[in-house]
């Protein structure tokens, strides 16, 4: 007996050792996947230029117990440094008992500390967590390649994404959903300044040439391009004009069939014929793309390889992304009829999902694209499909799936 | 079933050790659904002095502004307090036990229960003081064990253990054989090496890498299936058993709060990071949106915590009464002794 418990001790040391032992030091990862991305392109990085991105980045924003913003870039119109310092470092109160460590406590199991998408938890999660660093957000009213507005991040915080692990924050008080959101912009536009030194290593350095330390090129270049979307994109909010006043909600979920399924629209490429989501379902985000475009023809062995490097350098083992389902009447983004309005119209970054070619309402019909009028009967058509018919949503699914097989 | 004359060995004078001691677990539950209530919403930093609180004493914070003040602040104090209690009245327990029973490991049981709880109590105090999670963590699973403690000294001052162990009685205890007890001892270690790797998988920080993540999860997992499996063989024992009051009953319970457990345990995965991605599309995982910190969540996260202590105390409680009915002592006649070990009877392995 006694030697069978003395075995089971040997065996649990491990197990305590591994899981007990883990106490990490929060600090930012360098983003290892695209440093290696570029030294592809050119030539490897040597120590200098490495510890330069890590020296330049800590300098320009801190570290994450002690955050700061860069000054001269306009990054204190878009981020409140106040704000910025309640959802950074560890998770406590201060002296007037206002929550500090705000990201540490809700966000970073997920997103890591770095924001990179690959916190603890990250490999569990069906889709896999945001990374930020990109500056690429799915659900937002701006267009494909603009930021999203201060609003669109706290609406995220407060309603969730349905369907997924990203949990609603509702019941936190405004001004800690504000805090957090700063803190995401925080860490988006410092991955983006990250991004943009390894570039410029790889494409505008020559071997081993060092990067410009001087204020003007960091903040007055590099910080200020980054920062300049993030300040516009309250300016590239995606109007939503109101239906017409005659409108006929019949006619109109029976003409967006018609635009589904259509050449134009061409909708049913991707959500398929079923609108299950089971067309085109091949396809990867922009993030699963960021270190390799996995969907370019290549064999098994040689994407088992880049999968294996890109793990190896901290990344996660890309997933296909699948068009939404839509008759399970979840909507990631919102069902709000303006908010799906706004998916067809700017399409949805990141992804495979692409903006729809608009055309004036008094262009001629033979022209390409779809008016205004057209893109709501859609949104119509859309809606109606997890009630189709008499209110049905999963057995209608399960009905076509069957069928199919 | 035999019947065998029992020696003394348990004088004890009054009731009221054993009236303190189930007062002591009634009152240390509730503290433990509170503690993990203050991990579940994090809230270990909301009184950020320690042992006072905001400067204030704890017995005199006003309580108009823990009652009507943040939920942090509320659960925080209220753990606070709450352990003080417990505290007192282990304080109070030890007194009586030293007083009235004369059982000198009893005694010494008690005092290593009071000091278990002043050790609890500052664990709590330093996780404020130094910020720390791996205090935190510390204090999450040792609360568990001065549970086991209480339960302990509950059961060794119980009817049922006089009982069973008075001088003189005819007492007919069935054949117990000491494997259901191993068998019970080690179901009380894995269930604590289960708290373990819970406490890291709830109290997961985002600086650790995945690994540490993983390796917990898996072997949580791994755990609960032998947990499961044990509790069952457990049971089916003790029910294939003619007689055994006082075990088959704590079987039973045990069985049922691993069963429970279960399905908390599924339930807070779900209810944390959503359905897997291989239950997709299945009749059961209907879409919906996690909202974090909502009562469901809290209560099935924070329920899920302090059954694993339920369990943990619920096996010790069945691994001493298994212990109990095979103690040598028990015995006049022994059965004969199967040499090999397993099918030790009347626990003449002790």
């Amino acid at each position: 007996m006694q030697r069978n418990i003395n075995r089971f001790l040997w065996l649990l040391l491990p197990v305590l050792v591994a899981t007990g032992c883990d106490a990490p030091e929060a600090r930012f990862r360098m983003n290892m996947a695209y440093l290696h991305k570029n030294e592809k392109k050119a030539e490897a990085f040597t120590a200098e230029q490495k510890a330069d991105v890590a020296n330049i980045l800590a300098a320009l924003f801190g570290t994450p117990d002690q955050p700061h913003l860069p000054q001269g870039a306009g990054l204190e119109d878009v981020i409140s440094i106040d704000r910025l310092k309640m959802a950074a470092g560890p998770v406590g109160v201060d002296e007037q008992g206002i929550a500090t460590g705000l990201y540490r406590q809700h966000c970073s199991h997920c997103h890591g500390v770095s924001g990179d998408g690959n916190g603890p938890t990250a490999a569990y999660l069906n889709p896999y967590p945001r990374d930020y660093r990109m500056g690429i957000f799915k659900f937002k009213s701006t267009g494909k390649g603009t930021p999203p507005t201060h609003e669109d991040l706290l609406r995220i915080l407060y309603e969730g994404v349905p369907g997924t692990a990203m949990p609603s924050f509702r019941l936190l008080p405004d001004i800690e959903r504000e805090a957090i959101v700063d803190y995401v912009k925080y860490l988006a536009i410092r991955g983006q300044v990250e991004r943009r030194l390894m570039e410029d290593i790889a494409i505008e350095l020559g071997p081993g040439e060092r990067l410009d330390q001087s204020g003007e090129y960091l903040v007055g270049e590099i910080v200020a391009s980054a920062v300049a979307k993030w300040s516009a994109a309250e300016e590239e909010v995606t109007e939503v004009p109101a239906r017409p006043d005659d409108w006929n909600e019949s006619a109109a979920i029976a003409r967006g069939r018609e635009l589904f399924h259509g050449a134009v629209a061409n909708c049913v490429k991707c959500h398929g014929e079923t609108q299950l989501g089971d067309g085109q379902r091949t396809d990867y985000d922009e993030w699963s793309k960021d270190y390799e475009d996995f969907s370019k023809p290549m064999t098994d062995q040689e994407k088992q390889k880049l999968v294996d490097e890109l793990v190896e350098l901290g990344g996660l083992p890309p997933r296909n992304i699948f068009p939404r389902n839509l008759r399970e009447g979840i909507y990631r983004g919102g069902r709000r009829p303006e908010e799906l309005y706004r998916r067809i119209t700017n399409g949805i970054d990141g992804t495979p999902m692409p903006a729809a070619t608009m055309k004036p309402d008094d262009a001629p019909e033979q022209q390409q694209g779809l008016t205004a009028a057209d893109v709501w009967c859609i949104v119509d058509y859309i809606r109606s499909l997890p009630y189709e018919p008499g209110g049905e949503r999963a057995t209608y699914g399960q009905e076509f799936k069957r069928e199919r097989m | 079933m035999t019947n065998v004359d029992i020696p003394a060995d348990t004088e004890q004078r009054g009731a009221w050790p054993h009236r303190l001691a189930v007062l002591l677990v009634c009152a240390t539950f509730p503290l433990i659904w509170v503690g993990g209530l203050v991990t579940t919403y994090d809230a270990g930093m909301a009184v950020p002095d320690w042992p006072s609180t905001y400067g204030y004493n704890l017995f005199l914070y006003p309580w108009q502004t823990w009652v009507s003040g943040p939920w942090d602040l509320f659960i925080e104090h209220g753990h606070r307090l709450l352990g003080a209690t417990v505290g007192m009245l282990a304080i109070a327990a030890m007194v009586t036990i030293v007083w009235k029973d004369s059982r000198r490991w009893v005694k010494v049981l008690s005092v290593i229960a009071l000091t278990a709880v002043c050790l609890q109590g500052v664990l709590g105090g330093q996780r404020v003081l130094w910020n720390n999670r791996q205090i935190a963590q510390l204090h999450g699973v040792f609360g568990p064990v001065c549970f086991c403690l209480f339960v302990s000294l509950a059961v060794v001052t119980s009817q049922w253990w006089r009982a069973t162990g008075r001088t003189g009685d005819s007492l007919q205890i069935g054949n117990m054989s000491a494997r259901g007890a191993v068998g019970a001892t080690v179901l009380s270690g894995c269930a604590l090496v289960q708290l373990i790797l819970g406490s890291q998988l709830r109290h997961v920080m985002g600086g650790a890498g995945g690994a540490g993540f993983r390796v917990a999860l898996l072997f949580h997992l791994v755990l609960a299936a032998v947990i499961f499996a044990q509790t069952v063989w457990l049971v089916a024992i003790h029910l294939a058993a003619t007689s055994r009051d006082g075990v088959k009953s704590v079987a039973l319970s045990l069985m049922f709060l691993v069963l429970l457990q279960v399905g908390l345990g599924l339930a807070t995965w779900v209810l944390k990071y959503y359905w897997p991605a291989w239950a997709e599309g299945a009749w059961f995982a209907r879409p919906f949106t996690i909202v974090n910190e909502s009562m469901p969540q809290s209560l099935v996260v924070t329920g899920h915590v302090a059954t694993g202590s339920l369990i943990l105390a619920m096996s010790v409680k069945l691994a001493l009464r298994s212990w109990r009915l095979c103690r040598p002592a028990n015995i006049n006649a022994r059965p004969p002794l199967n040499v090999k070990g397993t099918t030790l009877t009347m626990g003449v392995a002790l």
